[in-house]
Parts: structure tokens; sequence; C-alpha cells
């Protein structure tokens, strides 16, 4: 880019004015959605959906069933699975922590209201044969895995960054439509100045350049932007949450970025032609 | 040098220029006149490549104008230097910007862009308007920066449409008198003006077009 362009893509910075500003606002938004977005789906899955953290699988016993036989069971048949047993009182006592103004209510309920609890951590692999085996024993009512909690927890998460990322695409388009409509209108603006610039010998590489590279740092600087917003929001917050990688931060700029300049790109058609 | 053969324009049923026929050589010095409506600004349109004729053949400086392709258009518009009836300054540029455009889009340094466009602004007599934007100059101030910028890339050829047309008598001869202190360079001068006057005042080969015609080619005024 030689200093003619670069002299006229400041120019036509400054001549964008308010148009420009609220492009690269919309830009920020959406490239801070987008990012929030693709964190919030990381952080559910490092912290929820990791497929090399044990899987636990949670049995309910028949009220009064003795506990005993089935931890023995369990341990033969799975030896290197961690079995814990939670008697009905042990589960009271959890519910009176977990809800201290009710704990006359859980003290006056017999102990059939609270059953006992198998806990089993096993690796994930086999999960579906711990559920299996307690499903087939007598004495217990309900076995669930965290492997299947973990399945309804990825349907959803799926659906909501499609949802999202459909969101973000439609904020995207919006941008791009913003892009096209403050180039078109420098482009109208400037009709007569391009007409005189081709005139006195400018060739459209001259004249077009400064549009597409202005659209582009709009593009450019409103990705950044709202990268830069995102970035500093989770510094506030102090969610403890992962910052944006590099790399996607990366891709959101470069997607910015080439929305301004398809934008620009678009805005251009509106140069009258040569004969 | 200008090369025009059987050279014809019209704009709907109205024929702006037929059969027009001439030659002007490198380093000539000619006027292009006759009355209103008569082609003039039409021919310099066609000399510049701002429209294409519907007959005939017009080269330019070596260059068929039909037969150019649209990309090699700008290239040959740099080497000619157009002075506009109608000025064609760039509005929200300053003075010096406008004669330095032209020089930043051949690439010169921003130097010697700036030495060039002051030079040429000083020729004319504008080196303390530099600043000032076309709408703030007078018209004959706006003439004198149109003739700056087209004087200052040294062109092979300058094509001058009513270049005196805001300007008074004395500051035409002046202004003619500095074409041909260009022309005697070596640059082919043509231009197109309605002013007998100034013909009178310097005599040159004449080019006299009427309802778009040539209907004189001679030194002098026409009779």
């Amino acid at each position: 880019m030689n200093r003619h362009t670069v002299r006229e893509v400041a120019r036509q910075l400054r001549e964008s004015g308010g148009r420009g500003v609220v492009a690269v606002a919309l830009i920020a938004v959406a490239a801070a959605w987008a990012g929030a977005l693709l964190l919030a789906r990381s952080a559910v899955e490092q912290r929820l959906l990791r497929r090399d953290s044990p899987a636990v699988a949670v049995a309910s016993l028949a009220a009064g069933a003795p506990s005993a036989g089935l931890v023995d069971a369990l341990r033969a048949r799975f030896p290197a699975a961690r079995v814990r047993l939670r008697e009905p009182d042990a589960t009271r006592a959890e519910l009176i922590g977990w809800f201290p103004e009710l704990a006359g209510f859980f003290e006056r309920l017999d102990e059939a209201s609270f059953p006992a609890l198998v806990e089993v951590e096993v690796e994930p692999g086999q999960a579906d044969g711990v559920i299996g085996f307690l499903r087939a024993r007598p004495e217990v009512v309900l076995a669930e895995s965290s492997l299947a909690w973990q399945g309804d927890l990825e349907r959803t998460l799926r659906r909501a960054t499609v949802g999202g990322l459909a969101i973000a695409l439609a904020l995207l388009l919006g941008c791009g439509a913003v892009v096209l409509l403050a180039v078109r209108l420098l482009v109208l603006e400037h009709a007569d100045e391009i007409t005189i610039m081709r005139l006195i010998g400018a060739r459209e590489r001259d004249i077009r350049l400064p549009y597409l590279v202005c659209g582009s740092l709009f593009g450019l600087v409103g990705g950044a932007a709202g990268v830069a917003a995102l970035a500093g929001g989770l510094a506030l917050v102090d969610t403890g949450a992962a910052t944006l990688p590099g790399p996607v931060a990366a891709v959101i700029v470069g997607v910015s970025t080439a929305v301004g300049a398809t934008g620009a790109a678009l805005g251009l058609a509106a140069l009258p032609r040569e004969p | 040098m200008i090369l025009l053969e059987e050279v014809a324009k019209s704009y709907g049923n109205r024929q702006a220029l037929r059969g027009i026929t001439a030659l002007v050589e490198r380093g000539e010095f000619a006027y292009l006149t006759g009355p209103s409506g008569a082609g003039k600004t039409t021919l310099l349109r066609l000399l510049y490549r701002a429209e294409l004729p519907d007959a005939g053949r017009i080269v330019v400086n070596g260059c068929d104008l039909v037969a150019m392709r649209r990309r090699e258009v700008p290239a040959f518009r740099r080497r000619l230097g157009v002075i506009f009836q109608d000025f064609k300054l760039l509005r929200r540029r300053s003075v010096a910007e406008n004669v330095g455009f032209v020089l930043s889009l051949v690439g010169l340094p921003d130097r010697d862009q700036q030495r060039r466009a002051y030079l040429a602004l000083r020729r004319m007599g504008l080196q303390h308007r530099s600043a000032a934007l076309p709408e703030e100059l007078s018209g004959g101030e706006q003439q004198r920066v149109a003739i700056a910028r087209a004087v200052v890339l040294q062109p092979d050829l300058i094509l001058a449409d009513e270049p005196t047309g805001n300007l008074d008598p004395e500051r035409s001869i002046e202004l003619i008198e500095l074409f041909k202190t260009i022309n005697y360079q070596g640059t082919t001068v043509l231009v197109a003006t309605h002013d007998r006057m100034l013909i009178e005042a310097q005599p040159a080969r004449t080019l006299v077009l009427e309802r778009g015609r040539l209907v004189a080619d001679g030194f002098g005024v026409p009779r």
C-alpha cells in the first residue's frame, strides 16, 4: 500500500464520521457476542463435559434394603471402581446443610424418606456396565449415570451453540450491511471527485483500494475492540473462566475484517463506470 | 501528436461531430475555435477519452483511443494535462492537495510532490493560497489551480477547454504566453476557445468547428 493509498484511507475514515463509528461499534458487539458464545461453550466443555474425567453412577436403594451386599458385589465386579455408600442419615444431614431453614422439616421425616445412595466412580467406558449391573439388582430403585446427564447437556449445548452462532451470523450480516451502506454513501458523496480522479489519470485501484481498506479497517478495529471488550469484561467480573484463546480471537478478528472488506466491496458497486 | 480521421459523434438525433479529420503534430500549438455548440468540448472529451466516437479513428500521443483497453486509459491520461471548462477541482481538498493529487498517482515522494506543487502554484501566482479550499477561491483563481494541476506533471499534451473563460484579458494573454512557453519546451498544446481577440493577440494555427464540422484550418483568426 503506497502513501497515496494511506492518505486516501485516512481521508475516507475521517469522512465516514458517525457511520464509521456505528459500523465499528456493531462489529465489536458481534465479535464480543461470538467470543462470549465460544468461551461459554469451551468452559462448559472443559468443566462439565470432560471425556477423560471419571463417570459417576448413582443408585438409590429401596427403603430398608440392605446395602452392604450391593457394595461388596460392586467391588467384586468392578475392582477399579470407587464405591461409596451414603446412609440415609448422611443424605438427611447433607440436605439440611444445603437448606438449613428446612432443617426442622427434614428432621421430622422418617428414615424411609431418605434412601441410601450408592455412588460409583468408574472410568467412562465402564459406566454403562455399572448402570446395567445396578439396575439388575432388586434392592436398587433407580440408577443413573453422569454420562446420560452429560449427553443431555451436550445436546442442549449444541442447540444453544447453533442458535447463538445463527444470532452471531445475523449480527455479522447486519454489520456487513452497515459497512456496505457506509461505503456506498461515501462513494455517492464522492461520485464527482471519483469522476474527476479518473479524468486526471487515477487507476481503478487508486480509487477502489482506499474504500476497501477503509471497510476492512472497520471490521478489523471492530473485531479487535469486541475481543478486547470481552477480555476486559472477563477480567473485571473475575469469573475465573478461561480467557479467549489467541487463535480463536484471531479468527474472530479475521472474520470481522473479512465482513468489513466484503461490505466495502459490495458498497463499491455504486461506483460509476468508465466508458 | 493528435490524429483525427473521419471522427463522428452524436447524442441521440443530434450530430455533435461529423467527418472530422485533422492532424496536430507533436510540439505544435493550436487553437480549436468556433461558436458555442460547435463541438469543441465534445472533441476535447474524445481526445482525453471521456467518450468514444461513433465512427472514425483518434490517435493521441501514439495511442489509438478507440482500440485502447479500459485499463490502459489512466496511464494515457496521466500523460495529458487537461484543463476543464468547469475546472473540475476536488472540492474537499486544498489547492496544494489538488495539484499534488496527480503527483501522488505517479508515486512521487512526498517531498518532491510538495516541491513540484509549490513551484506549479508559484508559476500561477497562487503559492499563498495553497491551503485554501477551491470554494474559497475566485473563478480566476480556481482556473489557475486547474492549470497548475494540468502542467505539474509536465505532460506530452495539454488540452485546454476555454482556459481563459474566467480571466481578464491581461491574464488571458499571460496564460497563452505560459502555454507557449510550455509549448517551446516540446509539449503539444491544443486550446479550445471562442475568444477571437485572444487568437488575434497570440496568433497560431487555428482549427475552426461549426455545427460539428471542421470548416477551416489555418493560421490566425478565421475569416
